[in-house]
């Protein structure tokens, strides 16, 4: 009598932990899903991706017909140089504008124009492990990104971005510039807002790599920011034109 | 004890599933329609309890093996280009319907059954009220 009504227990115990298991899968399994199509909520950029493709295409073209023009035009002014080597004041003038170019380029100047603040912050958690830390790796792969999408000028916590410019990690801080910098990390980027939100924020792009690994992210375009310059020295101690000396 | 291990394994659930990694989107399909699979055998198990031939070893293998078996078909599906999880789809929808349908008959019945009771018992005292008032008037 005894065994059966234990037995009768046993079997009972087993019944409901077989059902708790159950009932914790299949909620688990739901919330999961809930997850997902939340997160994939911002994915309504892809909706818009066959008229956004159909636009880049037509802005490659028209850049594509400008770089031509642009080619055309700088051949020109070679021609231009050799025929006024004459008259020196007219080049004066010329050299004067091609400086000015030249320092927006290499980042000599304070710039302004259309662009985007991306701003990402450390995520801390209390257990330490858990919590991530942005490296300058990340910073880095950003800032290529960037330039793919065609930003012409980047700035880091006002830290511009040059030729020059190292981005290195000094425990948990990023170092830019030689400075020393730590979160919330402010990246500037001017450039055509549309292209450079969009190359960030496609499906498996940076954004969505990123929030993945836990770090916050935040992008807002601006009609017009402002990008400091480069505040480094500029010298070239050792390199040296090698031009002339070719043989 | 069924019951109690119903709440506990839905609590760690939630509280495990509200800190869930967030997955790839290329598994959401299957994970739908393994959800939609269990809950249809769950339906048919409460409806099978009702009707009073519940089996705990048709229920747990309806419940692992169709969301398994329903996997596997939309995997299948994918490769082919067919919709095979549309079908899937209707069919443990269109069946659990039938069981919430089961489900509602069964209560309502019930509920009827217990009105025609009491409405029964108040006649039947009714009635011996007017039997003994008749008595006393005698």
């Amino acid at each position: 009598m005894d065994k059966r009504k234990i037995s009768i227990n046993k079997s009972k115990i087993a019944v409901s932990i077989t059902i708790g298991i159950m009932s914790f899968m299949m909620i688990y399994v739901m919330l999961i899903q809930i997850n997902l199509v939340n997160y994939d909520k911002r994915g309504e950029v892809e909706f818009l991706r066959e008229t956004e493709l159909k636009e880049l295409l037509a802005n490659y073209k028209e850049k594509y017909n400008e770089t031509e023009q642009q080619l055309i035009d700088t051949k020109a002014k070679i021609e231009e140089y050799k025929r006024e080597d004459k008259s020196e004041e007219d080049a004066v003038a010329l050299l004067a504008e091609e400086v000015k170019q030249a320092n927006m380029l290499l980042g000599n100047t304070k710039v302004k124009g259309e662009g985007i603040v991306i701003t990402m912050e450390n995520n801390i958690r209390y257990d330490e492990r858990e919590s991530s830390i942005i490296k300058s790796a990340d910073i880095i792969s950003l800032i290529n990104e960037l330039k793919l999408a065609g930003a012409e000028a980047i700035s880091v916590n006002n830290e511009r971005i040059v030729a020059k410019s190292d981005v290195f990690d000094v425990g948990n801080f990023v170092c830019i510039n030689g400075q020393r910098t730590s979160s919330p990390y402010e990246i500037k980027a001017i450039g055509d807002r549309k292209h450079l939100e969009a190359a960030l924020t496609i499906k498996e792009g940076f954004i969505d790599t990123y929030t993945n690994n836990d770090y916050i992210i935040n992008i807002e375009s601006y009609e017009e920011i402002t990008i400091d310059k480069y505040e480094g020295e500029m010298t070239l101690n050792y390199a040296k034109n090698n031009i002339n000396t070719k043989k | 004890m069924i019951i109690l291990a119903i709440i506990i394994g839905c609590l760690v659930g939630i509280i495990l599933g509200a800190n869930a990694p967030v997955i790839s989107y290329i598994y959401s399909d299957y994970l739908a329609i393994s959800i939609i699979a269990a809950l249809d055998s769950v339906f048919g198990g409460i409806t099978a309890t009702l009707k009073e031939n519940f089996d705990f070893k048709i229920f747990v293998t309806g419940f692992f093996g169709n969301a398994i078996l329903s996997i596997l078909l939309t995997f299948l599906g994918n490769k082919l280009n067919v919709d095979i999880y549309l079908a899937a789809i209707v069919v443990f929808v269109g069946r659990m319907f039938n069981n919430l349908t089961m489900i509602r008959r069964f209560y309502l019945d019930k509920w009827s059954e217990s009105k025609l009771k009491k409405a029964q018992e108040l006649l039947k005292t009714e009635d011996n009220e007017k039997q003994e008032n008749n008595t006393k008037n005698d």
